[in-house]
């Protein structure tokens, strides 16, 4: 059996979740009354590192109340300087903890010269840039061996002198770590506009056989540029592109996030049933 | 190992303003006085608007991080809470590696800059520094006894921000407060006099 094969039936095995949404603190009492609308929850992983005990306490009754993807940023897999062995035992240690169908992280980095980001930069679209990402990959699943998938990140800044187009340097980092992919729709939104390009005609580019999950969020205008703020309602422009990606990809699972600007919960719930929806309709689930 | 010192001066250049001027008005030198040598002019050619646009986004991510952990004194400060971690992150300063890093790091700035600018009401400082002591006992659990003093009446003011809004009133008085946690994974326990 051939790796692509190999990799593809792994990925074919993941459990179909549905719709669900990225956990925050201010709706937790709420989301526990109506946890029938909501299929999964992802937690921001990196939360609960060293977290205090109440945080703690939290997410052992999230866990008993729904299915948890932990979603990382600050293990920094596209880190040139390798991974902090620290962190990683604890992402491993937390993994365990939760036992989750998959956890995900980035295709950036977050750390690099003693300097934490806190948001992942994007990586230079180069041989040199697949083959941190490769080692540090190999790195992470050697510690766990949950599967991992990697999510395209928004990147306004392009780093100068790439020997590759951004969907080809995603799926040579795929390739090489044998992962699937969480798409972000907003990220591929901005930056295919920032690019001055069309995000369908990106979506061609990309191994869309290996999408997991997809992210989708509202975006918001900038200097003229479209930003992935996590901060508006999803734009009908971003549902036209879940649409095109849950057609074509065998996704296992769609990801609401909002960070600022919260409204009642029940809007996000619509906007959660919305694309639960548009899963049944392209038959990724019932 | 060109990628790590080209990361490293990224890093930089995204949390750094005056590192960022300094090599937008020479380039070459700059990389090359971090060690880069290879790639230094490919980096001369990054777009300075393009880093700045990530600055911001980097900001945002911070200043929403540092209001979870400092709701109060956020809400207390309201717009003035995003202009002040503006001010703090622009410096170069970066987030630590543990989350609640970051929001200690601010409310210590807030305390420097309170010294010839006053935070209003007065008792936000005491609030603040509460809040970061709080974070620093719970979260970055660094000693097991954590006691400190405030020139304000936290006892009255804490549950008066329970009610909504932001209370009214110069809260007057003195606070005693104490966390102690018996090891490492049990929840403190908190006591305020």
């Amino acid at each position: 059996m051939g790796r692509k094969t190999e990799i593809t039936n792994l990925l074919a095995n993941l459990p179909r979740l549905g719709a669900g949404l990225a956990y925050r603190e201010p709706f937790r009492a709420e989301l526990l009354q109506k946890q029938p609308e909501v299929d999964f929850l992802e937690i921001y992983g990196d939360r609960y590192i060293d977290a205090p005990p109440a945080r703690m306490e939290e997410l052992a009754v999230l866990s008993e109340h729904f299915t948890l993807v932990p979603h990382f940023t600050r293990l920094s897999l596209g880190s040139a300087e390798g991974l902090d062995p620290d962190y990683l035992e604890k992402v491993r240690l937390l993994i365990k903890r939760l036992n989750p169908p998959w956890w995900s992280e980035h295709i950036g980095f977050t750390r690099a010269g003693g300097v934490t980001l806190g948001q992942p930069a994007p990586l230079p679209f180069s041989k040199e840039g697949v083959e941190v990402m490769s080692r540090n990959i190999v790195t992470a699943r050697r510690a766990i061996a949950t599967p991992l998938i990697l999510e395209n990140v928004f990147a306004p800044l392009v780093w100068p002198g790439g020997e590759m187009d951004p969907a080809q340097f995603i799926g040579e980092v795929l390739g090489y770590g044998g992962c699937g992919l969480l798409l972000d729709v907003a990220n591929l939104q901005a930056n295919a506009a920032g690019l001055g390009g069309d995000a369908a005609a990106f979506l061609d580019r990309l191994p869309l056989d290996r999408v997991v999950q997809v992210h989708f969020s509202g975006c918001h205008e900038s200097k003229g540029r479209s930003v992935e703020s996590r901060s508006q309602p999803v734009a009908e422009s971003v549902w036209q592109l879940l649409d095109a990606v849950v057609a074509r990809a065998p996704v296992r699972c769609l990801c609401l996030e909002r960070d600022d600007n919260l409204p009642p919960l029940g809007d996000l719930l619509w906007e959660v049933e919305r694309a639960r929806a548009l899963g049944r309709q392209h038959k990724r689930w019932n | 190992m060109e990628l790590a010192l080209q990361q490293k001066l990224v890093a930089r250049l995204c949390t750094d303003r005056a590192f960022r001027e300094e090599f937008f008005a020479d380039p070459a030198q700059v990389a090359a006085h971090e060690g880069l040598t290879v790639a230094a002019e490919g980096l001369a050619s990054l777009h300075p608007e393009q880093l700045r646009q990530f600055a911001r986004l980097l900001r945002t991510r911070r200043l929403g991080e540092a209001g979870e952990a400092l709701p109060l004194t956020r809400r207390a400060l309201g717009f003035r809470f995003a202009d002040l971690f503006k001010a703090f992150a622009i410096q170069g300063l970066p987030p630590g590696e543990h989350m609640g890093e970051d929001a200690v790091a601010f409310v210590n700035f807030l305390e420097q800059q309170a010294v010839t600018q006053p935070l209003e009401p007065a008792w936000v400082r005491s609030l603040a520094r509460y809040e970061a002591t709080r974070v620093e006992a719970e979260w970055l659990g660094r000693r097991k006894l954590v006691v400190r003093q405030f020139p304000h009446a936290l006892r009255r003011l804490l549950p008066a921000f329970a009610a909504g809004g932001v209370p009214e009133g110069d809260f007057s008085g003195w606070t005693l407060a104490v966390w102690c946690c018996a090891s490492s994974g049990q929840r403190p326990r908190h006591w305020l006099w």
